[in-house]
């Protein structure tokens, strides 16, 4: 995995070239070209300015347009989608999908020349605020053509965009992502579905089942991914994994019933089963043996629209809320008049606002020229917008106490819908683990030449060190340049901007010395990994909402003191979480429990069970 | 009353200096008082030392003469139904206290009841202990003043109560508060049965739980479930699977006797099969034992499978695939460990041992016997037909083998002498 990274963007850019070229002669250049991912950098203690401030604009003539494109989706989804007879069928209604071809939704990042609508990633993030208000419906358009026919997109060669990204785009044929299997989660290495070739070399034999497929019942187009034999280099025969497209219609393609699940029960979820489906050379995507990173790749580049749907699903949510804690009566009074309840519409707001702002400078730094490698970014705003709703789901059903709670109003469906979101396109605790050790193989490379010299005991860097050292015990004052004269951040949002810095730099020392104290053992902490990660979605959230903020202030935009508040909050909330959280990292830190944590569940799982005897239970 | 109680503070009192004075002089005066002392006197005939007393120890070292017991003997005669449980024995206690009105000679009484318990099967029952103590006369042995206290009041009658209470604790029989009552009535809340009874009380609800691997109170009749529970016992994974291979033919079938139709039962976890799929059949596999197991009084004879610890050149080095994790990567490329002073391993030396692949607890220790364990593991591992299997079985399986019960610990290596040449291609050709 070692070169993952770099490679990751090399063969993002070649894959990407198309369709970015085309998204760059749409898209007015609005940033310079990047020199360095953004959060990368903060591993190592540095903002890369110029990556996130000033917030990105669309240009007028965008905003129009998508303006234009977005009525009638609204207008469909608002009067005419029936969530809750699409959640009590466990179906889509077949006229509702037509609905949804003909508004192109089924081809919104498939460019232009083959059919679709050919969105940036900052339009496509916008529609999907929309599209989020009914999840069986987002769900099955983001398997479609977030995971489903992405593969095609970016990996695809001339032809096999030619032949069918256009009936794809237009919804003829749906689209779906075959890689989980029984004895396959995140775990590549035991995919048992194998394709082998053919005597005659002109196709390949594919065996083998996936489970968990969604839009496994409704698709035509499989994205395969299959174990194939591999000549190597050296001559040897290895077992590699190999994207293919299968058609249905290739034959001996089966799915099973769909599965019944706890929320998005209108998405079709089911077990697809290839028995010596033909699928013909020609249908390979991307190289034979190259069908890892193509699953990297589009997983990776899938994440981001999470931000905006759930943003979407919460501001609805907040306004259904709202209604309610305004006009139910207590003791005589509204509910919003009590301090309770008031604090719990707060943190919805800032939630949705710092999603929001998380996902829209993201789907920027996608869209910006250069290809930068956004993944980690992508999966914070995943991990941050999933937990996000599951919290602010759960806290608008406490202030619609049992009403919440009834199948009458839609909020247990809700609560419902969004816990797959810890779960599916990478559980939040996988995602962690991938943001925090892609960060730290990346601090780690840079550091590696000033940590050897430490180890050998070179006495410059070591006087360097123990002074840097010294003085941040004395107390330095953390500048980064984000406030000041040439400041990125409106003065306004100071206290917050001082607030980044200081967890910024601090969090540069913390992995500094993580990375000196465990070395590539860091791989087996998860606990550190986690608290890792944590902060950095948090120094993440801070940089979009001061940067978000900043810029409504400096246009005046409507309402902007409220933003500021919302900004304010977030930050020094997520400035004491992290502080916490740094302190935790240290070494015989009395925070961190973690020896304790491990013994527990060590214990719990030698038994297998709950081990303390009942209360009352006695010895004699 | 005042009479003999004069006489007995007297004593008490001798003894006390005695035993202060001398430990040479303890008891020596009294030890030739007949044990039914005219008048019911209950005195001390055994030498006595308050501390040797408290120490536990095996319940039966019979301190009254033999013949002495004869009295009451005829009271634990077989009922006419000929059955020893706990009704006949409770209508012997009670028949002792209906007719012996002054309880003459109820010390030895308890003593022999004590030691009749187990043959009535109520050795471990508490009222049954309560009713012992109920037979000792009340108020008449508690201490009345500050010397009866700190002079050992009524010695024989004080160890016979701590005797009761010995045997409660060598049965794991925890006191309830009516046994503190009656002590309480009968000697008082400065004596020794007392202080045994706290110190019963506090060391037992610790001691009671300090097993980790705690053995049922009534383990099973029956071989095959014993045998399952043993096997569970030694087992540490929770998903091995007990296959019982062979039941035993009923007791009564001619053939009982015939050790091919005994019972077989095996234990093997899934992870024990995998590493038994991916064994290198060109080594052989051994079956070893048989090694004991103690289950509290029983013993039970297992036998394992296990190979050679490979050879270091041998072993394959577990290496990450390098497209393995869809979603993290699983190995950081940087030039370092974890540094020294962040490293909390022990320096510990560890032996490494060869992979054990299964256990069987069979009826019969010899080699037709565990062939058919052999044979029997072949349906679920198909590995084992290409894999040689040696026999390695010691001598006599009647005896305890030197080496503990164990699963982890290796057998000594049986003598050459005992190792059977011929069996590998005995197994191979019956395997084939």
């Amino acid at each position: 995995m070692s070169g993952c990274g770099l490679f990751l963007c090399s063969v993002a850019a070649r894959f990407c070239r198309a369709p970015a070229a085309f998204t760059v002669i749409r898209r007015p250049l609005l940033t310079s070209p990047p020199s360095r991912a953004f959060a990368k950098e903060l591993f190592l203690g540095k903002i890369q300015k110029k990556e996130a401030f000033p917030f990105p604009e669309v240009s007028r003539d965008e905003l129009n347009e998508i303006n234009q494109f977005l009525g009638p989706v609204e207008k469909f989804f608002t009067e005419e989608v029936d969530s809750r007879k699409i959640d009590q069928e466990g179906k889509i209604p077949d006229e509702t999908l037509e609905k949804l071809k003909s508004l192109g939704l089924f081809g919104m990042q498939v460019p232009e020349e083959y059919g679709g609508l050919g969105l940036s990633n900052t339009m496509y993030a916008r529609l999907a605020e929309v599209i989020g208000l009914d999840a069986s419906i987002a769900v099955t358009l983001a398997a479609h053509q977030s995971i489903g026919l992405k593969g095609i997109i970016l990996a695809g060669s001339k032809e096999q965009k030619a032949r069918y990204l256009p009936r794809l785009a237009s919804g003829e044929h749906v689209a779906a992502f075959c890689l989980t299997e029984p004895a396959s989660g995140s775990d590549a290495a035991s995919i048992r579905t194998r394709a082998t070739l053919s005597a005659d070399k002109s196709h390949y034999v594919l065996n083998g089942s996936k489970v968990w497929i969604t839009n496994g019942g409704l698709a035509n187009v499989f994205t395969v991914f299959a174990k194939t034999e591999v000549v190597d280099s050296d001559g040897s025969v290895k077992d590699k994994i190999t994207a293919f497209i299968v058609e249905r219609d290739f034959g001996g393609v089966t799915n099973g019933k769909p599965e019944d699940k706890m929320g998005i029960r209108g998405s079709n979820t089911c077990e697809v089963h290839f028995e010596n489906t033909r699928v013909p050379v020609e249908n390979v995507l991307g190289e034979v043996g190259g069908g890892f990173k193509v699953a990297v790749n589009i997983l990776n580049s899938g994440r981001f629209s999470m931000g905006s749907m759930v943003a979407g699903m919460l501001k609805k949510l907040i306004e259904m809320t709202a209604e309610y804690a305004c006009t139910r009566k207590q003791f005589n009074r509204n509910l919003s008049e009590f301090g309770l309840i008031q604090e719990k519409f707060a943190l919805m707001a800032q939630k949705a606002y710092v999603m929001e702002s998380m996902a829209y400078l993201t789907a920027a730094m996608l869209d910006a020229p250069g290809f930068p490698d956004c993944s980690i970014e992508a999966a914070m705003v995943k991990v941050f917008s999933s937990e996000g709703a599951w919290t602010c789901v759960s806290e608008a059903l406490q202030i619609l106490g049992s009403s919440g709670y009834a199948r009458d109003y839609p909020y247990e469906r809700l609560l419902r819908d969004s816990r797959i979101l810890l779960i599916f396109e990478g559980t939040n605790e996988i995602l962690r683990m991938y943001i925090a050790l892609t960060g730290l193989q990346h601090a780690g490379r840079i550091l590696t030449a000033r940590v050897k010299e430490l180890k050998r005991g070179n006495v410059t860097t070591i006087m360097e060190t123990v002074g840097q050292r010294l003085r941040d015990s004395l107390g330095r004052t953390v500048d980064l340049g984000l406030t000041g004269k040439l400041g990125v951040v409106h003065p306004s949002l100071v206290d917050g901007a001082h607030k980044l810095e200081e967890n910024v730099y601090y969090f540069g020392r913390s992995v500094e010395t993580l990375l000196l104290r465990f070395g590539k053992t860091i791989v087996e902490e998860q606990l550190v990994l986690k608290r890792v990660a944590n902060v950095l979605i948090n120094l993440y959230g801070m940089t979009a909402v001061l940067s978000r903020a900043s810029r409504s202030i400096r246009l005046g935009l409507r309402d902007q003191d409220h933003e500021v508040l919302l900004a304010n909050i977030f930050c020094s909330e997520a400035y004491h979480q992290n502080l916490f959280t740094l302190s935790q990292l240290d070494k015989h830190s009395p925070e961190n429990l973690d020896d304790m944590v491990k013994k527990v569940s060590q214990q719990i799982l030698e038994k297998r069970a709950y081990i303390c005897t009942h209360p009352l239970d006695r010895t004699s | 009353m005042s009479w003999a109680q004069a006489i007995l503070l007297a004593r008490g009192a001798s003894r006390g200096w005695g035993g202060i004075c001398s430990t040479a002089l303890t008891g020596a005066p009294f030890s030739q008082v007949p044990p039914q002392a005219p008048r019911g006197l209950r005195c001390s005939a055994a030498a006595h030392n308050p501390d040797s007393s408290l120490v536990p120890h095996p319940p039966e070292p019979p301190r009254r003469p033999v013949k002495a017991l004869a009295v009451h003997e005829e009271l634990f005669r077989p009922a006419l139904d000929g059955a020893r449980n706990k009704a006949n024995f409770v209508r012997a206690v009670q028949n002792f206290t209906e007719y012996n009105v002054h309880k003459r000679g109820h010390v030895d009484f308890i003593y022999l009841a004590l030691r009749k318990m187990r043959e009535y099967g109520v050795e471990r029952d508490l009222s049954v202990y309560n009713l012992l103590l109920d037979i000792f006369p009340k108020e008449v042995f508690r201490p009345r003043n500050i010397f009866h206290s700190i002079f050992l009041h009524y010695p024989r009658q004080q160890e016979c109560g701590i005797a009761v209470l010995e045997q409660m604790e060598n049965h794991g029989v925890m006191p309830n508060k009516e046994t503190e009552f009656l002590l309480l009535q009968i000697f008082g809340r400065k004596s020794y049965p007392m202080l045994k009874l706290v110190r019963m009380k506090l060391w037992f609800t610790r001691f009671k739980n300090i097993n980790p691997f705690p053995v049922p109170r009534d383990l099973p009749q029956d071989p095959v479930d014993l045998a399952s529970l043993a096997l569970q016992h030694m087992e540490p994974d929770l998903s091995a699977r007990v296959t019982t291979y062979q039941m035993p033919l009923l007791k009564d079938s001619p053939d009982a006797m015939d050790p091919t139709e005994t019972h077989i039962v095996g234990i093997q976890s899934p992870e024990q099969q995998s590493a038994l799929a991916r064994h290198d059949p060109a080594r052989p596999i051994f079956v070893e034992g048989p090694f004991s197991l103690w289950l509290r009084d029983k013993c039970v004879y297992y036998h394992i499978l296990r190979a050679d610890l490979l050879p270091p050149e041998e072993r394959e080095v577990e290496e990450i695939p390098e497209e393995w994790n869809i979603y993290y990567p699983m190995q950081l490329d940087l030039a370092y460990g974890r540094s020294s002073w962040d490293d909390y391993e022990f320096n510990i030396d560890e032996v490494e041992e060869g992979p054990v692949f299964a256990i069987c607890v069979a009826g019969a220790h010899d080699q037709a016997t565990l062939a058919k364990w052999i044979q029997g593991l072949q349906e679920t591992n198909p590995a084992l037909a290409r894999i040689p299997v040696v026999f390695r079985l010691s001598g006599s399986s009647g005896e305890l083998l030197p080496s503990s019960s164990e699963l982890e610990e290796p057998p000594p290596p049986p003598p050459e002498g005992q190792e059977e040449e011929d069996s590998q291609q005995r197994q191979q050709q019956g395997q084939s």
